[in-house]
Formats: structure tokens, C-alpha cells, sequence
């Protein structure tokens, strides 16, 4: 799964940090550092509920077809292709 | 423009009559659940004209759904969150800092402040809040079968860690209490009173500290420097004032409405008591019952939102109550799911200006829950008591005696 991290609409609730804090992480401020983000399978319900609470909609899961065959994604392992 | 007078621009048939302050359920009311009071609006259109809606006698524009309250709190340019909401109380015209200045202006502040409260920093301040939460609840477990939530518990504890925040010492907490009440609470000589009491202590604290700097809130604000400059006397005044106010009443409230909710339902009580790590999630489902605050804002410009002519100078108004019942953003807001998941409440608000004390305040009242239901047995509301709640512009809880005989 791909999470779309819209920074500008982020103002800092940390509600997807504190759902977690190892997929979203924070700057020293307390918002989400930029960046989109790619979630390993077993990580995915986590990930989405957190999306799911952000405040702002700052989040996004993408569902696109794109987003699952991007470069990083395409490793012989990953058993897609 | 005369009290209470409906702006001609405003269509008639756009005027409702619900208000925060004059509504049914608003007033002090024993057993009262104003939040709840608040959630009639849904059943009308998303925007609406109401005369008698803020202390002043002022009136706002309603805004009724949490995705349109998203909207207007995000549009610092179309709406200025600039009042001059505690200096208007004396009669001058100076922000309180960062709450009422905007963009850009907004974020040099904001960066500045951010760091002393983020999410690491209350991790850090954790064990300082849990030894203060324990230490006021085993006294009053040590004291008797019955208390006041608020005035043995909420209020000490919330004014206390602040007051530590602030490197101020505990002894002067019920003084604290005091003015905040007054500046809050008041009437319209209390009022004004109590904001002059409460800027001249910000000014000779600050006065203070610059004569003799230590390890502090205001110290910090004094040494700061943003755009490679020091702050203003005004700015300094802006910054203390605000983390007065803010610090001293609304966890204390939210506390307050959490335990009245588990006083009345031991089902849920015992739910958490056994099994205490649902109480992050549940603490965000109370949030979202019962939030606290009415955020308003002035329009800065001519806008026609959903089929309403808001025309610059008119309030706005964002109750984060009635966000957070709107049915549209909330499966069944009406029912208090202390295990819902979806939960985009706007306890906090939404926009550039969100809460800049929220993760304390989240943690305070998930720390305060934890240490109550762990150190005193089974509570409910004390027979032949009922606490008075009422809305305004901060709802509240005046009392709640609870026992546990
Ligand atoms: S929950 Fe949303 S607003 Fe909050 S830190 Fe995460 S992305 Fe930002």
C-alpha cells in the first residue's frame, strides 16, 4: 500500500503517529515529516486507520494501478509483475 | 452595531434561533448535557444566522457541518482568527500570540512555540503528570467515599501541571483558579478585573524573568528570537496571556464531562477499569462528545459560502460540538462509542491554528482517566446530587460529586 502525504494540509495532530508511530513520522515541531509513504503488507490495516483519523485529510491512501507498480515496488520478491 | 441586531445583508429567512449561549440546555442546567443540546442544527441547513452567539451579545454565522467548519478553519486568508478576544476585555486592540494573529505572521510564532509542547516533548513531561494525578487521587481515596471531581481533582490537577509548564510554584493555584474563573465565568465587572489581574502578573513575571533568567516557559519566551530579532513587550504579553488562559480551564472541563460520563454508565467504567488499554481510544471518543470549545473567526472579505452572504467583519462561527455530532462525518454521533475507530474529531479544531496544547492536554486526560479508575472502585454520581453543566463560550461542568461508598 502507498500513502500519499499531503504536508501543506498537515497542521500537527499526530493523530496517525500516535496510531503508528513507526510508519508516520514526526519533525521536531510534531507534523509529519513529507514524503509518500510505502506500508508493508502486514502493516496495512494500522496504516490505514491512521489515515483514516487524520484531522485534516492531510492523508491518502492511493489506490491507483501506478502506485502499485511504482520502481521500488517491482523487486522480483514482491510477486506482482 | 446595536446588541443583538441582525446585520441587513442577512436574509430573514436565514436568521435561526439556536445560539451557545441563550439556547435551551445553555443556561447552568443540573444534569445538563449541552453538547448534546447542540446537535438540533443538523437537522437544518448547513449555514445559518445567529443573533445572540457570543459573550458579548454578538452575532455569528452558524456553520453546521464538520466538512464545511474544515473549510473556513483552513482559509486563514478568507477568515482571520484576529479578535483581540482577551484584550477587548480592557478595552485595547493586541493579539493573543499565536492563537489570533494569521498567516504568515501565524507560523514564525508557531514554529517558535511547537517545539515546547509536541509530541516528544509531552512524552517527556509524562511522568511528572501521572505522579501529580497520583498523587491527588490517592489523597483523595485516603480522605473519604466521596469527592468533587472538579475542585479535588480536574482542577488541581490540570492547573498544576501548567503551572508547572510555566515554572510557577503550586502554592498559588487556587488563586490561579480564581481569575481564571472570573475571566471566563465573570460578569462585566469581573471580567475586567480579572484581565487586568491576570496581565499585570504576565508582565511582572516576565519582568521578572528578564532580570533573572531560569530553566522556564517565560524564560525561554524572553531569550527567543524570531526573524533574528527578539520578541516585543506586546508579543511577550501576547504569548503569556493566551497560555494563561488556555492552560487553566479546558482540560479541566473535559476531564469533568469524562468522569460524569463514566460515573453514569458503570457498564463502560468497568470496561476500562478491567481492560485499561482501551482508554487512548476511548479518551478520543470523548473528546469528540465533549468537547469544549466555539471557535470563531471574522471574515476578512465578501464571500458567498453555501448560498450565505458572510460579508467581511462578520463572525463566523465553528462549534466544535457540533462538528463532532455531525451525522455526515459520524456513524450515529449521537451514541458514545468509547471503541469507535473513525474518529476525525474537531475537539482540537482543525487549520493552521489547531490546538497548540492538544498533545498535552490528550495526555493529561488519558493519564488522569488511567490513574482514577486504577486507585478508586466503582463511582457513580452522588444520590441527591445532580452537576451543573452549561454551554457558553467555553462549556463547562461546575461540580460533580461522586461517590463510591
Ligand atoms: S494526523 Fe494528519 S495532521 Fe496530524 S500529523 Fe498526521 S498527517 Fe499531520
Amino acid at each position: 500500500m502507498h500513502i500519499v502525504v499531503h504536508k501543506t494540509k498537515c497542521q500537527g495532530h499526530a493523530r496517525c503517529w500516535a496510531q503508528a508511530p513507526n510508519i508516520f513520522k514526526l519533525d521536531d515541531e510534531g507534523y509529519v515529516l513529507p514524503g509518500d509513504i510505502n506500508v508493508a503488507q502486514e502493516d496495512e490495516l494500522l496504516a490505514s486507520r491512521a489515515v483514516r483519523s487524520c484531522p485534516e485529510s492531510a492523508l491518502e491512501i492511493d489506490r491507483t494501478s501506478a502506485a502499485r507498480f511504482e520502481p521500488a515496488d517491482m523487486q522480483p520478491s514482491a510477486g506482482e509483475a | 452595531m446595536a446588541l443583538n441586531q441582525v446585520p441587513d445583508h442577512v436574509p430573514p429567512e436565514m436568521v435561526g434561533d439556536f445560539s451557545l449561549f441563550t439556547s435551551p440546555g445553555m443556561l447552568p442546567t443540573p444534569d445538563g448535557d449541552p453538547q448534546a443540546a447542540t446537535a438540533c442544527v443538523h437537522a437544518g441547513p448547513p449555514i445559518f444566522y445567529s443573533p445572540f452567539n457570543t459573550r458579548d451579545g454578538r452575532g455569528t454565522w452558524v456553520i453546521t457541518r464538520a466538512t464545511d467548519q474544515r473549510r473556513v478553519l483552513q482559509d486563514a486568508d478568507t477568515f482571520s482568527s484576529h479578535r483581540s478576544i482577551f484584550a477587548s476585555a480592557l478595552g485595547e486592540n493586541w493579539p493573543m500570540i499565536p492563537l489570533e494573529l494569521d498567516p504568515p505572521a501565524h507560523g514564525v510564532f508557531r514554529s517558535l512555540l511547537n517545539p515546547l509542547l509536541s509530541p516528544k516533548r509531552v512524552t517527556a513531561l509524562e511522568p511528572a503528570v501521572r505522579e501529580r494525578a497520583i498523587a491527588l487521587i490517592d489523597s483523595i481515596a485516603a480522605s473519604g467515599t466521596s469527592c468533587d471531581v472538579m475542585k479535588d481533582f480536574a482542577l488541581p490537577f490540570a492547573v498544576s501541571i501548567f503551572l508547572r509548564l510555566l515554572g510557577l510554584p503550586d502554592h498559588r493555584l487556587h488563586t490561579f483558579v480564581g481569575w481564571a474563573n472570573d475571566l471566563l465565568h465573570g460578569d462585566d465587572v469581573k471580567r475586567p478585573a480579572a484581565a487586568r489581574t491576570i496581565l499585570a502578573f504576565i508582565d511582572e513575571l516576565a519582568a521578572m524573568r528578564r532580570e533573572e533568567p531560569v530553566d522556564d516557559f517565560m524564560t525561554f519566551i524572553l531569550q527567543a528570537q524570531v526573524e533574528g530579532r527578539r520578541l516585543t513587550d506586546e508579543e511577550v504579553r501576547g504569548i503569556g496571556v493566551l497560555v494563561f488562559v488556555a492552560g487553566l480551564d479546558t482540560v479541566a472541563a473535559a476531564i469533568g464531562f469524562d468522569l460524569a460520563f463514566l460515573a453514569r454508565h458503570p457498564e463502560e467504567q468497568e470496561l476500562l477499569r478491567s481492560e485499561p488499554n482501551r482508554i487512548v481510544l476511548a479518551a478520543e471518543e470523548l473528546l469528540r462528545a465533549y468537547p469544549t470549545v466555539q471557535i470563531i473567526r471574522v471574515a476578512r472579505k465578501d464571500i458567498d459560502f453555501e448560498g450565505a452572504p458572510i460579508r467581511k467583519g462578520d463572525y463566523v462561527s465553528c462549534a466544535t460540538m457540533i462538528a463532532n455530532r455531525d451525522p455526515a462525518e459520524f456513524e450515529c454521533p449521537e451514541t458514545i462509542d468509547l471503541m469507535r475507530e473513525d474518529n476525525r474529531h474537531a475537539a482540537f479544531g482543525y487549520g493552521p491554528h489547531r490546538c497548540l496544547g492538544s498533545h498535552l492536554a490528550r495526555r493529561e486526560i488519558v493519564i488522569g482517566l488511567e490513574e482514577w479508575l486504577a486507585r478508586l472502585p466503582a463511582f457513580r454520581i452522588k444520590e441527591g446530587t445532580a452537576p451543573i453543566a452549561y454551554g457558553g463560550h467555553v462549556f463547562g461542568i461546575e461540580n460533580l460529586i461522586v461517590d463510591w461508598s
